[in-house]
């Protein structure tokens, strides 16, 4: 069964800077309840896991993804996963569109298109409620993302702002990716990440 | 004469034909005494746990059992590549293909086999089967049938793409399995073409399952010292199943026992073998300790015996006073990714051209082409013979859209193109020749019973009536089936001819042991088999023993489906006491000094004619079998065994009436009244029958009103647990009002034809034309099955009707 998503979330922030953050699979991936970057294979190929409850089936996803276009004059971004659930009954496979289009010098939105292919197990059970189910996890998915990307914003911004008069306006500056900063913008994800887990097992456990 | 009260106290005794004895095997099954294959537990045992593909059709790029060979009590894991050293990693199926015994290289159906998991329980069994890698490369995946032809259709079966056949003549693409034809085409269509009333529908017998409560399983023990294999299984068919079992392994097949023992249901399910036997098979033949395997719901529903399936084109050519000139009718029929259809080598579409029903129908001509997709293999006759259902489905359903063209009342269009009672035997336009009938009078004394004129004035009254909340449907269906297969020069598998046995062993106190090839899954066989030799015999039902599935105890037999039992083995039995009896007639002639010729029979005993006093009863006669005094040259010992070749098969039939009220604003469908009429000749045990027809009905009910697997595009199952699989029970079951006719076979020895079918085939399309009757005066001709309230509503929506 195939669920075709579409959505378009709203962000305070400016193209660039969402731009930026969408680049950054590990934390994108991060975003998404029940998923996670477990390897980084090279720049456009990583493992990941999907954690998912449908109805009567537990189902942990194991998978591949490929960003198989990436095209920062439009801020376009294309990936594919590919993935079993660790007892081999089910199959799943994403194919995600996201473009980041500016509103104003301040604020942006996010656009994606995505198709879920769903095989076996998850199918059977899940196709009932594939559609609510998807419509809830993206909800989520648009509010981290959008709480994630003000918080590095607001990182990045705090770390500029020392260095402002000194520096020269170089244009070039601001587009190269910072390697520091995505790592502190990676664990931050992390954290709120481990949080937002032990918040909703926790919760579910007691 | 003996006064009459004595006689009827002995024949009472003897509990025979025509008596509702309660059925003997009850006593053991309501205490919970029942033995069934998951209650065998051999020592040492292993379990056995498939590993299933979640996709329909995709590639096996690699198998890793590593992680699953870790987990304590796995014992091992077989593959495909396991299986190839004794090739056994395909097998041949009884429609003339091969089945991959665990995937090869490829999965063309959801749930396929691919791995099996050995473990010293089945917990660990199934931790392990989780724990098995395999990685697939997706493939597109064919779903509906009328795109398996296509130009550009991927190919499922890669293993015989270059095949120019697969049993049944040609093929024309690489997912094509057979086309098959009865009838004469160019007469058929001259009927169409001189013909002022024709009549054409689209009509689909959806794909369904027969989900018995027991679900298939089997032990297999194999003995390495004696080289013995022993096979505990669910099975309809032990015997032939042997055979296929020394076709496929090589051991000699006096080597092999398979055993039946107690069947939760069959209904068709449990005839075909499937991959999970073969494994557990394999796995005690190399392992050298018994292995058992047992199916989920889930697993059985999706893997194993679906049935129907067929996308039915039916058309009737006839004259303005409803006579039917021709019939056309057509099916594209998915088999899924197997041609594993149970079917006789010469029938590949079964019983098919048994579609011109109860009527006489000059010109007649019927085409079945058979396709693969990537769908659970099979094709099983789900409460029927072969294909009879849909046949009788399309026939059935057809009357009435006839009717309905020709603005007639369905009784009256049936009446009209009846086969007439002094017609039989009647050679169909297809080849059938139908052994006795009396469709006439069956259908008047239904009518009469529920007052059919009434009926349909209700109803007149109640489509008049702009404030009626529900429509009101009015069903018929006079059917006729083909039953008891069958005959050697008609019917084979795999070559063996479709006959039935029955071995007797009369004790020397009046004791009986009867072995058949048949075999029972619920049909109370073990009385009615009784019931027939008390007859024969004049010894008690009560004191016979009857027994079957166990090939080491029963002569050789094709089993219990296709409502076979009566009238082969049933026949078999009568011919096998019947050479008893004349033996036992020898014997009392010789006893009482007199010729045979001066001998009569009377319930129990030989009698002297003209001096009633002279008599032998049986029971002597068992005695005397055992001793010395016996005429010259007599051996001892009252034992017969007869091996039954019908000459033709039977064709029991019936009429049903049903009645159905549905709400129009929420789509159910109650059932007011279904009335059946049986006449399936000679009745032996009445009350059987009767259950019997009661659980035909109910499955009928089940089929019509809610039964499908559907899947998704990409060919995920969308309903292959109980959670949506529609099973009946005492809440949703109507009250079901049975009646009989009596017309016997003319060519059974008991006037048998047998029974437990007949309300599956007639009962769907009744309870079909019921629905779409209701809807009738809106100008509907057909609804597809199920008629599900959901269903049932859209078209009530799509008509305005639940709006005030």
């Amino acid at each position: 069964m195939k669920v075709p998503l579409q959505k378009t979330f709203e962000l305070p922030v400016p193209a660039s800077a969402a731009w930026a953050f969408l680049q950054d699979i590990e934390a994108v991936a991060g975003c998404m309840p029940g998923a996670a970057i477990t390897q980084r294979v090279d720049d456009s190929h990583y493992k990941g896991t999907v954690s998912v409850k449908l109805g009567p089936a537990n189902l942990a996803f194991r998978g591949d993804i490929e960003v198989s276009s990436l095209d920062p004059a439009t801020r376009s971004l294309r990936m594919v996963g590919k993935g079993t659930d660790t007892t081999g009954s089910s199959g799943a496979s994403m194919d995600l569109s996201a473009r980041v289009e500016e509103v104003d010098a301040s604020s942006c939105r996010l656009l994606g298109t995505s198709e879920i292919s769903m095989s076996g197990k998850a199918a059977t059970f899940g196709a009932r409620m594939m559609g609510p189910l998807s419509e809830q996890l993206l909800q989520q998915f648009g509010a981290n993302f959008e709480t994630r990307l003000k918080a590095r914003y607001a990182a990045q911004a705090a770390a500029d702002a020392p260095q402002a008069p000194t520096a020269s306006p170089a244009p070039s500056a601001p587009a190269q990716p910072d390697p520091p900063a995505q790592l502190d913008g990676l664990a931050l994800a992390w954290a709120l990440l481990k949080n937002w887990l032990r918040s909703l097992f926790g919760a579910r456990k007691a | 004469m003996g006064d009459l009260s004595e006689l009827q106290e002995r024949e009472q005794k003897l509990q025979g034909m025509g008596t509702s004895m309660l059925r003997k095997e009850d006593a053991r099954f309501i205490r919970g005494q029942g033995s069934y294959v998951d209650d065998i537990k051999l020592p040492g045992m292993l379990f056995g746990a498939l590993v299933r593909s979640p996709y329909a059709h995709a590639r096996i790029r690699s198998i890793d059992k590593s992680l699953a060979l870790a987990v304590p009590g796995v014992v091992a894991v077989l593959t495909a590549d396991d299986l190839k050293p004794v090739n056994l990693h395909w097998m041949p199926t009884l429609g003339g293909d091969v089945q991959a015994v665990l995937a090869d290289k490829k999965v063309c159906f959801q749930l396929q086999e691919v791995a099996m998991v050995l473990a010293t329980d089945r917990y660990a069994a199934a931790d392990g089967a989780a724990l098995v890698e395999v990685d697939y490369e997706e493939l597109p995946a064919i779903v509906d049938p009328k795109q398996s032809m296509a130009a550009d259709a991927p190919v499922i079966r890669e293993d015989i793409a270059d095949k120019k056949e697969v049993g049944h003549g040609p093929r024309t693409h690489p997912n094509h399995i057979f086309t098959w034809e009865a009838g004469d085409k160019a007469a058929a269509d001259a009927a169409f073409a001189s013909a002022p009333v024709t009549v054409r529908e689209e009509i689909l017998n959806p794909r369904v399952h027969p989900c018995p409560l027991e679900t298939c399983g089997c032990v297999a023990s194999f003995n390495k010292a004696t080289g013995y294999l022993t096979v505990y299984m669910t099975t309809q068919a032990p015997h032939i199943v042997r055979t296929v079992l020394a076709m496929l392994s090589g051991i000699a097949e006096s080597k092999i026992r398979v055993v039946g023992g107690d069947i939760g249901g069959g209904f068709g399910n449990k005839v075909p073998v499937y991959p999970g036997y073969v494994v557990a098979i394999v796995a005690s033949i190399v392992t050298g300790v018994p292995v058992k395997w047992i199916e989920s719901r889930i697993d059985n529903i999706s893997t194993t015996g679906f049935a129907r399936d067929y996308h039915c084109v039916g058309e009737l050519a006839a004259d303005t006073d409803g006579r039917i000139k021709g019939l056309r009718f057509t099916a594209l029929a998915d088999h899924g990714a197997f041609n594993s259809h149970v079917s006789a080598t010469k029938l590949p579409a079964g019983l098919f051209s048994i579609c011109t029903g109860s009527y006489a129908i000059p010109n007649a001509y019927c085409r079945v082409d058979a396709v693969y997709t990537n769908k659970a293999p099979g094709g099983v006759a789900y409460r029927c013979s072969l294909r009879v259902t849909e046949a009788i489905y399309l026939i059935e359903r057809m009357m009435d859209v006839l009717a309905r063209k020709l603005n007639m009342d369905p009784a009256e269009v049936r009446r009209r193109n009846f086969v007439q009672a002094e017609q039989f035997p009647y050679q169909t336009s297809l080849g059938w020749t139908l052994d006795s009938g009396a469709y006439d009078a069956a259908l008047d004394k239904v009518l009469k019973a529920v007052d059919y004129e009434g009926l349909r004035r209700e109803q007149a009254q109640r489509r008049a009536d702009p404030d009626a909340t529900s429509l009101m449907g009015i069903g018929l269906s006079t059917f006729t089936e083909i039953v008891g297969a069958g005959p050697t020069k008609v019917c084979d598998i795999l070559g063996i001819g479709l006959f039935d046995s029955c071995e007797i062993r009369v004790h020397p106190t009046g004791g009986v042991i009867a072995r058949l090839g048949t075999m029972t899954q619920g049909q109370g066989h073990s009385t009615t088999y009784a019931q027939i030799i008390a007859t024969e015999l004049g010894l008690p039902a009560s004191d016979i023993v009857v027994e079957e599935g166990d090939t080491d105890k029963a002569p050789y037999g094709a089993g219990t489906w296709g409502s076979r039992s009566t009238p082969v083995s049933g026949a078999a039995t009568a011919t096998a006491a019947r050479k008893i009896k004349d033996k036992a007639k020898k014997i009392a002639a010789h006893l009482l000094e007199v010729a045979e010729g001066d001998l009569e029979w009377e319930i129990d005993r030989f009698k002297v004619r003209g001096n009633p006093a002279q008599a032998k009863t049986m029971k002597e006669i068992c005695m005397v079998a055992h001793t010395g005094n016996l005429p010259d040259g007599m051996e001892q010992g009252l034992n017969a065994v007869s091996y039954y070749d019908p000459p033709n098969l039977t064709f029991p039939f019936g009429a049903y009436v049903c009645v159905v009220d549905i709400d129009k604003f929420t789509g159910e469908v109650k059932v007011r009244r279904f009335y059946a009429l049986d006449d399936c000749g000679t009745r032996i045990n009445p009350m059987i029958i009767e259950g019997q027809i009661h659980g035909g009905l109910t499955e009928a009910f089940a089929v019509a009103m809610g039964q499908q697997i559907p899947f998704d595009e990409n060919g995920n199952h969308l309903g292959n647990s109980l959670m949506d699989y529609f099973l009946p029970t005492t809440v949703e079951t109507p009250h079901w009002e049975t009646d009989h006719t009596v017309t016997p076979c003319p060519h059974h020895p008991l006037g048998a034809k047998g029974v437990a079918e007949s309300p599956h085939v007639g009962g769907i399309p009744c309870l079909s034309n019921a629905v779409i009757d209701a809807f009738a005066h809106l100008g509907v001709t057909h609804m597809d099955m199920p008629h599900s309230a959901w269903r049932v509503w859209t078209k009530c929506h799509e008509l305005g009707l639940d709006k005030h």
